[in-house]
């Protein structure tokens, strides 16, 4: 008989990869300059987590997917608007930063806080997934934060690819140096594992998926937590963006096989 | 699915209607005021579609009296509004060619001539003329520069944590539900498809979203909107010929640019007479600027993107705009034919509002407040009908909604201004004269223009460019042109004396760099193709093929066989390509061979 | 004072790798630098003894060791206790690790466990004042910050590439073992294996002289109005057998292939740079058919030398980002690439 898991992902959000960033410095600390005004969109990895988390609950009857996130409310409302739709999840959310700069021991500690606090969490079929980096802080430090602090110590990162068993075991593909895959068994639960990409395309927008999350989105962001992250002893000396520009030299006269001759005697220096 | 209310498309009209809706929903006590004949015991279910990646993307910034949306928000506070500022200064301004390659009639090279003789008893600067005074119906005191994207994220926000709405983007709809002449909802688009449309991997037929209500907000090229239109036809008299594409960036202006928030330029007269600009500045030292080209500048080879960047150096602007850096970009279709582009507001089942529903006023340049209004006043309309439990019949709708709109300011100043622009279909100078006319008079007297569908006005490239390139070099461009695969009308411009743009890599960026560094254009996977060419036929024999040179992304490019081939990751939606478009449709010769149809992604820039 | 424990574990083949000797290398820099502070080794792995001696030159004060088969293979339950006792061992108030998967999914754990606090994907360390740093960046690239801490201890990984590797004598150095006490529930997990394409299908290249980057516009309807995607991935493959170079693509482009479109099947996610991709470091680059926007350019932040082919010249590649800009047909130019590649060999 298939396992009813109980999923548990970590994701907040990330301005849109897409926008021109910008560092400032505030009193707090630094900044993205007109942070506020910034398109956001769920964290890519920890979306591919979701995406995964949902996958492996639909082939699993009875399983539940909970989306843990801290970010500014107005932020996750609006990100909600658009992930909501691709698949089934309870979200809890969390009122506080979102931003790179932000400690991620302390936003871990906010999580395992709001994890622990889900009523009837059993450890045989948890599982806890989020990405293995985000794209703010791109540290991937907070999950394994996240873990330790439930007292998980399976972890994995950089996960490609789940294989549940019945006997609850799994094995789990996780990205190593080289393009290669590592591949280990583990025999119980719970376990803890960033994703990388994984294999799943985006779910298509299912407006019946967003009705039934919006009972619970919509509650949860009204009653969300404030969540104060002081970055205790961390000092930014500085956040610059990169100056350096180069010299281009634009080629425009060349003809194809004297532009191939060129790039061919470039590849061969040393 | 089943809801009570569905919406199509989330731009300031529905933001009128959304807003004053939510509000009315749920009693103090939490409970429904009305309830939900889709879900009893709820509160009527209201959901909105929009089309986007997200709230406020591709929609323009402007400038607006802010009538219809301060009556809202009475206590409505700018700085809460990223980007939003009073008011401050209006300044119109008349712009010389000082690089003598406008295409200027004699008419206006003799008043050019005059001015620069006089220029010392005028209030003439930087190759410009200031108005000493802007008309009444141009101004825009006590209204707000606002950032529309940054104003809808705003709206999203307000009407979503009430609770009671749900708006939805990254939903394209494709079609309305008709059953007969009664709308009964609509259907999404379907998703994991192929660019022709056919199902592949991850395919979802798109769903029907079954609704007691509809209302299209969908804007100038909506999809559901011009679908209702063709199904229902306009209403006698009524056209939509006349088009304006407004292409825009918002700018860093640079360190020193002495302009005080809330400061409004209107430009007339260059780089081609027809051609308006406009720039309004945010809080931040951040200022939105752009042109609009309209319909009846009657360049076959038109573009937007080059003008604007001349626009941009000319020396009335650079003097501000020296050193500045691109942070968004985008381009939008403007429906000028205003009041007279009205589609049959109501129906059985289904409402228009906004732009789309002709509500924009095409004396003041005013549209978003408009668009509010008629919003507002179909929340009211609707409420009406929901409390006293009547149907959404097209008799109700009329009384409810209909008669508010008709009652209001929105149609008294819209009704004033539906001929202001017909003096354009003569031309500039007339068409100037005319608005001021139309405008001083409130609307007792206008100047006589028959307005014509694009395709029928528009000359042949030789007869536009005639006596300032002979047809042969025109012949030679064509088939340089065709050969590298470029577009006709850069090279048009060169050959025309407009000099080649100095490309500085932050404000003076080549046309992919602004669609990509500005608009941030997406396009996701799973989606048919949006734009077609309905009849390739007729496309193989055009010698025009506008299409590509107005296409805002450069989206549209030559194709095989003479069909131009359309690229989805470069598309903005601005809907240029579908009244840009040169040959009439044989089924319908008010539309063109070119369809917009419903589909993902685009800009994705809230800054707009 | 700080006490600086550099955290290396062992190859497959007991020695110690490139990255691992870059970050002994900046820990003994930052020794060097901070008064009073002193380098402590610690190696983890089935056997230690010829990493240690590899590196017996380096001036440790002391060389720890976490060995046995528990300890060989990349396990996040056993690293963790390894890299908790030997920090307690060496009480050190840094430790400065390179940046390899096998840290990457550990050493956050540990600095939790030891009530500290880390930072991964530094570029390089400083001393300003006599107080430690790092340099590293924020927003997949985009922005490069200078960060000090006052907690300890502090871990930090170090990416590799971003340093000269240690050189010096090798030698015979005593080992001190610490064994920390593992039970059955450290062992769930258990490694089976490595899976990678096989050779001439490995598109992804670390070691590689050579970043080649191919855009979408390797995707896109050609001055015929055609696409040819059969003829692009002949030529990209081709250029790849016979450069040995690096694969990177766009988000754009591995998104399609990845979707079963006919364009570029060899394509996946691994080969992404930039935006939600890898960073690589590569001495040199070679961008074709990209338009060099600012999410992509960061997957190039860390390339040496630039260059790209592209039809357009005003792309914003040629706003200084690349070194040289050739305008030209991709599609042509890597013809003659290959024809000229395959005489020479």
């Amino acid at each position: 008989m298939p396992i009813p898991y109980q999923i548990v992902v970590c994701g907040s959000v990330v301005p849109d990869p897409l926008q021109t960033l910008e560092p400032i410095t505030t009193p707090a600390g630094p900044a993205l300059k007109n942070e506020l005004m910034l398109p956001a969109v769920l964290d890519p990895w920890a979306g591919h987590a979701l995406f995964e988390a949902a996958n492996l609950a639909k082939q699993h009857p009875g399983s539940k997917v909970w989306l843990v996130s801290v970010g500014p409310k107005a932020k996750l409302q609006q990100v909600m608007m658009t992930v909501a739709q691709k698949v089934p999840f309870e979200l809890i959310a969390l009122d506080g930063p979102a931003s790179g700069f932000a400690e991620s021991a302390e936003i871990a500690a906010a999580l395992a806080g709001a994890i622990q606090a889900i009523p009837g969490l059993d450890q045989s079929r948890l599982f806890v997934f989020g990405g293995w980096e985000s794209a703010s802080r791109g540290a991937g430090t907070t999950m394994q934060m996240v873990g330790e602090l439930l007292g998980i110590t399976d972890q994995f990162q950089g996960v490609d690819q789940l294989t549940v068993r019945p006997d609850g075991s799994f094995q789990a593909l996780e990205r190593v140096e080289g393009g290669k895959h590592q591949v280990s068994a583990c025999s119980a639960l719970p376990a803890l594992l960033g994703w990388a990409t994984g294999n799943l395309p985006e779910p298509p927008n299912n407006p019946q998926v967003g009705m039934l999350n919006m009972r619970t989105v919509m509650p949860a962001l009204q009653r969300a937590k404030p969540v104060k992250v002081a970055n205790d002893g961390v000092a930014f000396a500085s956040v610059s963006l990169p100056k350096q520009r180069r010299a281009t030299k634009i080629v425009k006269d060349l003809s194809p096989d004297a532009i191939a001759q060129e790039i061919v005697e470039w590849i061969g220096k040393e | 699915m089943n809801v009570d209310i569905v919406c199509v498309g989330f731009g300031p009209a529905m933001g009128g209607f959304l807003t004053t809706l939510s509000k009315q929903l749920l009693k103090e006590d939490g409970t429904p005021a009305v309830e939900s004949v889709a879900a009893p015991g709820m509160p009527p279910q209201v959901i909105c579609y929009e089309r986007a990646d997200d709230l406020g993307f591709g929609v323009s910034g402007v400038v607006t009296p802010a009538r219809g949306i301060k009556a809202s928000f009475p206590q409505l506070d700018p700085t809460q509004i990223p980007m939003a500022a009073p008011v401050k200064q209006e300044r119109v301004a008349y712009l010389l060619d000082p690089i003598g390659a406008s295409r200027r009639s004699l008419t206006l090279r003799s008043a050019d001539a005059l001015i620069r003789t006089c220029r010392w008893a005028l209030p003439y600067e930087y190759q410009a003329v200031n108005l000493p005074w802007v008309p009444p119906f141009l101004r825009k005191h006590d209204g707000l520069v606002l950032s529309m994207g940054q104003f809808m994220q705003w709206v999203g926000a307000q009407v979503m944590s009430s609770g009671t709405v749900q708006v939805w983007p990254s939903t394209p709809v494709a079609s309305p539900l008709l059953e007969g002449d009664r709308v009964v909802g609509v259907r999404l688009i379907d998703q994991g498809t192929d660019k022709q449309g056919a199902p592949a991997d991850g395919f979802m037929p798109g769903m029907d979203i079954r609704a007691a209500l509809t209302v299209v907000g969908d804007g100038p090229v909506g999809t559901i909107g011009r679908q209702l239109d063709e199904h229902f036809g306009l209403p006698e008299g009524n056209h939509q010929h006349d088009w304006a594409i407004g292409m825009k960036f918002v700018i860093d202006l640079p360190p020193g640019a002495d302009l005080e928030p809330g400061t409004v330029f209107h430009t007339f007269g260059y780089p081609e007479p027809e051609i308006f600009g406009f720039m309004y500045v945010h809080p931040g030292r951040i200022a939105s600027l752009g042109i609009f080209v309209p319909s009846w500048f009657d360049n076959p080879v038109r573009t937007a993107y080059r003008y604007l960047q001349h626009w941009m150096m000319h020396p009335y602007l650079w003097r501000y705009l020296e050193g500045a850096t691109l942070r968004s970009w985008g381009a939008k279709t403007l429906q000028e034919s205003g009041r007279r582009g009205e589609p049959h507001l109501a129906g059985n089942g289904y409402v228009r509002i906004g732009e789309g529903s002709g509500s924009t006023n095409v004396l003041t340049g005013s549209g978003v407040d408009e668009a509010w209004a008629t919003g507002t006043q179909l929340a009211e309309g609707v409420l009406e009908l929901l409390k006293s439990g009547r149907a959404f019949t097209k008799e109700n709708l009329e009384q409810a909604y209909v008669r508010r709109r008709r009652t209001s300011w929105v149609e008294h100043e819209g009704r004033v201004a539906e001929r202001a622009r017909d003096g354009f279909q003569r031309g500039v100078v007339t068409g100037l004269i005319g608005m001021g006319l139309t405008g001083l008079t409130g609307g007792r007297i206008n100047l006589r223009g028959r307005s014509m569908p694009p395709y029928r006005r528009l000359p042949t490239v030789e007869r536009y460019y005639e006596g300032r390139i002979p047809p042969a070099e025109i012949a030679k461009l064509r088939v340089e042109c065709a050969k590298k695969g470029a577009s006709l009308s850069g090279a048009l411009m060169d050959q025309a004396g407009w000099p080649a743009i100095p490309f500085d890599g932050k404000l003076l960026v080549s046309h992919q760099d602004a669609l990509l560094m500005g608009g941030k254009v997406q396009a996701p996977a799973g989606y048919a193709d949006h734009v077609i060419f309905l009849h390739p036929a007729v496309c193989q024999q055009c010698d025009v093929r506008i299409c590509i040179d107005a296409c805002s992304g450069q989206a549209i490019t030559p194709g095989p066989e003479g069909v131009p081939a359309f690229d989805r990751e470069k598309c903005v939606y601005c809907g240029a390509c579908l009244w840009n478009c040169s040959k009439p449709s044989p089924t319908n010769p008010e539309r063109s061979v070119v369809d917009f149809r419903a589909g993902a992604g685009g800009l994705h820039s809230a800054e707009n | 004072m700080e006490t600086i424990l550099f955290l290396a574990h062992t190859e497959t083949d007991g020695s110690l790798g490139k990255s691992a000797l870059e970050a002994l290398n900046a820990a003994k820099s930052l020794a060097a630098v901070l008064p009073g502070s002193n380098l402590i080794s610690g190696l983890v792995g089935g056997d230690v003894q010829t990493a240690a001696n590899q590196i017996a030159g380096c001036a440790s004060a002391r060389f720890l060791g976490v060995v046995g088969p528990d300890f060989a293979s990349s396990r996040y339950s056993t690293d963790i206790v390894a890299v908790e006792a030997l920090a307690r061992a060496a009480a050190a108030t840094i430790v400065i690790a390179p940046g390899t998967a096998r840290w990457n999914r550990v050493l956050a754990g540990a600095a939790q466990r030891l009530g500290g606090r880390i930072d991964t994907h530094a570029t390089g360390t400083t001393a300003a004042d006599d107080q430690p740093g790092i340099t590293r960046w924020y927003y997949r690239q985009r922005m490069e910050a200078v960060v000090q801490r006052t907690r300890r201890p502090w871990f930090i990984l170090l990416d590799p590439g971003c340093g000269e590797p240690w050189t010096g004598a090798a030698g015979q150095v005593q080992v001190e073992l610490v064994s920390p006490a593992l039970t059955d529930a450290n062992r769930r997990t258990t490694v089976t294996g490595l899976r990678a394409p096989s050779a001439d299908q490995q598109t992804i290249r670390p070691d590689a002289r050579l970043l080649f980057v191919a855009g979408a516009g390797w995707t896109k309807t050609q001055p015929d109005g055609k696409p040819h995607p059969k003829e692009a991935e002949q030529l990209i493959l081709g250029f790849l057998a016979q450069s040995k170079a690096s694969l990177g693509s766009t988000k754009s482009l591995v998104d399609l292939s990845g979707e079963g479109q006919a364009v570029l099947k060899f394509m996946t996610h691994l080969n992404q740079v930039g935006q939600t991709g890898s960073t690589p470091r590569h001495p040199k680059g070679l961008s074709t058919c990209c338009h060099g926007e600012e999410p992509h350019t960061v997957g190039w932040r860390f390339i040496n030398e630039r260059r790209a082919v592209n039809l357009n010249p005003n792309c914003s590649w040629a706003q200084g980002k690349a070194d040289v800009l050739y305008v030209a047909d991709a599609f042509a130019v890597m013809r003659k690439v290959n024809a000229l590649l395959a005489e020479k060999a």
